[in-house]
């Protein structure tokens, strides 16, 4: 059945979706919404929500409450139609052991309703796949790139994509972001899920961050940018008393001639006019990062509730204005 | 799952520290690395193994020592003399020589004799499939995971994983022997003596340690567990057929009793418990074993850990073009499983068919209760072709219900979402999958009827014989449809109670193979699917009981559909 949709209106919208395993609630009042055309990073940590929802969307899961819209459609009612005009990633592909990886490729994407053979050969060539080889042979990395191929090789509108790089080499890894700038450009929407915030910095217009099963935050990786603080350093002869008082400076230190302290990023005119009155020798302001963002929604809550959380901030390159009481406290 | 391992290594052996590890690992690779090392870490793996399976071993040994006692009282506290007497006929047809054995002592009939003789067969395959699982789950497929690359990485041989889960296979034989010489000794069948019941028991506990030597050779050939255990089961399978015939022939005093003695199976049944009382064929068990273990020693020690022997081809660089739809998906899955399947069945029906002749030439002197069973006035020919029609729908059930549970396997192995996230419907790929498996069905009953056939058309010399067989066993399919049918019904609403299928299917077999037998009224015995269609050409065929089948097979597949699209998907 093919259904005409509305060109207009966003490629996802959930509202206020919840799921629930038994007691477990994975999500609690989820929503999210990712306009037409853009590349709309998902991040959280494992067992956040971030499969669970994208599950949802491909109408393989119920869900108990709320609205779920994929390009205008009931994802659980009109799945086939829908799954046309989408193409899915998930983070752990599994083929069969004894398909090749050409034949899983063409198979997935004549499913879903055709491939395009120039592209599908490109794209073998780029990311440096042997497609004749048995799908029980192939290392995880491998079976990743069959999806991803697939994926990319088909003429769709939407890319679900769940971790897609997990396995993948930084070599390939480049590729990869490389092809969703072209899917982009081309004018796709790519819903991106990932822990890997580089990634997401590198490719996403918008983020949404889950947490335990509700988006604690979303927009433009810009505007989130400035709620929150941005790293200074500064090398200058005298003290700068009036910093101490000053409203949007934190954790203020002095070490030798060097002052390190972290500004909200909307007070940054003032803290810099501030500074402009003394003999400055050096001054180094580090934009906050993806990492900090998200540490903002997951150093602020017990440290043991979810040990996923201390595994994001453990491996989360520790950046020098985030303030060593966050990172204390949630490792001990 | 790994605990044990892993507290070896919960304290660092400290440099200074003179005394050896803890305990497990450290220790015992340098006792095992005076003596070479292949088995480094052996008592470790083996208390690993036990721990593993400390629900799995006691279920397999006790289940299988509990349907011990369930034969043993329940014949003997419904059989009395007279009962006894009239089983002397029945359990010497050739039809209970293919399927239990060679009848020692059946002439003189006791209870222990009759349930040895007919029911030993089926605890031995009871514990073959206990060590070919045994085995594989602890070799092959820790191999496959990728977790035998953990254990190996430290202070372990090439050969422990293999020799500890041979051993631990041989506990559970010795554990299911005693405990089986207690079942059956302390039953209400009353055996005597004590000796004997060991015999018996051990008999059964030798023939586990037959398959568990052959599947450790299986498992070296391919990489991947499942075509390890497969090539195992066939072994299996091809043991209990050639015993079979060999009975058969015994039975009817036939020259071809030596082939019982080709088979694992045979020996242990030719000790002939409470009859001869001979030893000595287990001697036959422990040869074969022994030098199985050797072989498979020797091919482990020659390969890389997890490739088999056999490497991995290339492959097609495209998909051809049937690979297009969930129809050809589902045909390209099943298709080496049906090939097999097809090999295996057209064989045996060849096999079986050809006996034919030998049937016909001793029906004169058999007496008049055997061929009443084998089909009675209608002749012996056509009634031994009927039996074996619905003989064969009870084996090609095994292969319907196991194509059913491979769609479950490919909902659990995470290969499904990916069909199912492209333009794939449900009912369509629940539908194709049952579509491909029923045809599979229908075409191995036509392949058994046509090898049937042509093996009583050649030992007999008349061609008249071929149509009736193909027509007989095809319309048996409908009862095969029934329990794919049910299989899929139950994956589509509760996919983890799919075993129940199972559990009917054994009810049907038991019901259809032993029912008369245990002289059970006529309307408990309809209870099972394959006593409907009519045993062609000895029955009439019935086109109610065949409509009725082929109904609600297509009634359970209904249920099976919706419940598959109200069902959130098994996920990773």
């Amino acid at each position: 059945m093919i259904t005409t949709t509305p060109s207009e209106g966003p490629a996802i919208s959930l509202t206020d979706v919840v799921k629930t395993y038994g007691r477990v609630r994975a999500l609690d009042g989820l929503d999210l919404e990712v306009a037409r055309g853009e590349v709309h990073g998902f991040l959280g940590p494992n067992g956040a929500g971030k499969s669970t929802t994208i599950r949802i969307l491909l109408g393989i899961l119920t869900h108990d409450s709320g609205r779920v819209r994929l390009l205008g459609e009931d994802p659980w009612k009109h799945a086939v139609a829908l799954h046309r005009r989408l193409a899915y990633v998930p983070g752990d592909v599994e083929l069969w052991p004894g398909l090749t990886g050409g034949e899983a490729i063409d198979l997935f994407a004549r499913l879903r309703g055709g491939v395009d053979d120039r592209r599908r050969d490109e794209l073998i060539d780029r990311f440096d796949l042997d497609p004749r080889k048995k799908g029980r042979t192939y290392s995880k990395g491998n079976r990743q790139k069959v999806a991803l191929i697939s994926a990319l090789a088909s003429n769709v509108d939407l890319l679900l994509l769940d971790e897609p790089t997990a396995g993948l080499d930084p070599l390939m890894e480049a590729v990869f972001q490389e092809c969703i700038r072209e899917a982009k450009d081309e004018g796709r929407t790519v819903l991106l899920s990932s822990h890997i915030l580089a990634q997401v910095e590198a490719l996403a217009d918008q983020v949404s961050i889950i947490r335990k099963g509700r988006i604690v935050e979303s927009g433009a990786l810009s505007e989130l940018r400035h709620l929150s603080r941005t790293a200074i350093t500064v090398d200058v002869t005298t003290d700068v008393p009036q910093l101490r008082t000053m409203d949007g400076v934190h954790d203020l230190e002095r070490i030798g001639t060097r002052l390190h302290f972290s500004a909200d990023t909307a007070q940054l005119p003032a803290i810099v006019r501030t500074l402009g009155e003394h003999e400055i020798r050096s001054l180094t302001a580090t934009p906050p990062t993806l990492e900090q963002l998200l540490l903002r929604h997951y150093d602020d809550t017990d440290s043991n509730d979810q040990p996923s959380d201390t595994q994001i901030l453990t491996t989360a390159q520790s950046p020098a204005g985030l303030t060593s009481r966050s990172f204390t406290e949630v490792r001990s | 799952m790994t605990t044990r391992i892993l507290t070896t290594h919960d304290e660092p052996p400290r440099p200074d520290d003179p005394s050896p590890g803890p305990r497990g690992l450290r220790r015992e690779a340098t006792a095992a690395g005076r003596q070479g090392g292949s088995l480094a870490g052996l008592a470790t793996m083996i208390r690993f193994m036990l721990r593993r399976d400390r629900w799995r071993l006691p279920l397999w040994v006790l289940g299988l020592a509990a349907l011990t006692a369930y034969f043993a009282n329940a014949i003997g506290t419904v059989m009395d003399d007279e009962a006894l007497a009239s089983m002397t006929v029945f359990a010497q047809n050739p039809i209970m020589g293919l399927i239990s054995g060679p009848g020692y002592g059946f002439e003189n009939i006791t209870l222990p004799r009759f349930i040895a003789g007919v029911y030993g067969v089926f605890l031995m395959l009871g514990a073959a499939m206990m060590n070919i699982t045994t085995i594989s789950r602890h070799t092959r497929v820790e191999e496959q995971t990728g977790r035998a690359e953990l254990i190996r990485a430290n202070v372990t041989g090439r050969n422990t994983q293999l020799i500890a889960a041979l051993l631990v296979a041989v506990l559970m034989n010795a554990a299911l022997s005693v405990l089986m010489t207690l079942a059956f000794r302390y039953s209400a069948a009353e055996p005597e003596p004590l000796s004997s019941v060991f015999l018996f028991s051990l008999g059964v506990g030798a023939v586990g340690c037959v398959f568990a030597a052959v599947t450790a050779v299986t498992s070296q050939f391919s990489a991947f567990a499942r075509a390890g255990s497969g090539l195992a089961g066939a072994v299996l399978a091809g043991a209990f057929v050639i015993r079979g015939l060999g009975d058969m022939s015994a039975v009817q005093n036939g020259d071809l009793d030596w082939l019982a003695w080709l088979s694992p199976l045979g020996w242990a049944q030719q000790t002939a418990p409470f009859v001869l009382d001979r030893w000595w064929p287990l001697l036959l068990h422990l040869g074969l074993a022994a030098a199985l273990i050797l072989i498979a020693v020797g091919l482990q020690s020659k390969r890389d850990l997890a490739a088999g022997i056999l490497a991995d081809r290339l492959g097609r660089e495209r998909a051809g073009a049937s690979l297009s739809t969930p129809l050809g998906l589902a045909l390209r899955l099943q298709r080496s499983s049906l090939t097999w399947w097809s090999i295996g069945v057209f064989t045996m029906a060849v096999v079986f068919g050809s006996f034919t002749g030998a049937m016909a030439d001793s029906a004169a002197g058999m007496p008049p209760e055997i061929i009443d069973v084998m089909g009675g006035a209608a002749g012996i020919v056509d009634g031994y072709l009927g039996y074996m029609a619905m003989y064969f729908a009870m084996i090609i059930t095994a292969y319907a219900v196991l194509a059913v549970l491979g769609l479950r396997a490919e909902e659990q192995g995470v290969r499904t979402e990916p069909v199912l996230a492209a333009a794939v419907g449900r009912s369509s790929w629940l539908l194709s999958w049952t579509c491909v498996t029923a045809l599979g069905a229908l075409w191995l009953m036509i392949l058994a009827g046509v090898g049937d056939g042509v093996g009583a058309a050649l030992s007999t010399g008349d061609w008249g014989l071929f149509g009736p067989s193909v027509l007989g066993h095809t319309a048996q399919t409908a009862a095969v449809w029934v329990l794919l049918a049910l299989a899929v019904a139950l994956y589509g609403f509760a996919p983890r109670l799919m075993g129940l299928t199972w559990i009917i299917f054994a009810y049907s077999a038991v019901m259809t193979l032993f029912g008369q037998m245990l002289q059970l009224d006529a309307k408990i015995l309809d209870t099972s699917v394959f006593r409907h269609v009519g045993q062609y050409p000895a029955q009439d065929l019935s086109a109610e009981a065949v409509l009725l089948l082929l109904g609600v097979s297509a009634v359970l597949v209904c249920l099976g559909v919706l419940g598959f699209r109200r069902r959130n998907l098994v996920t990773a």
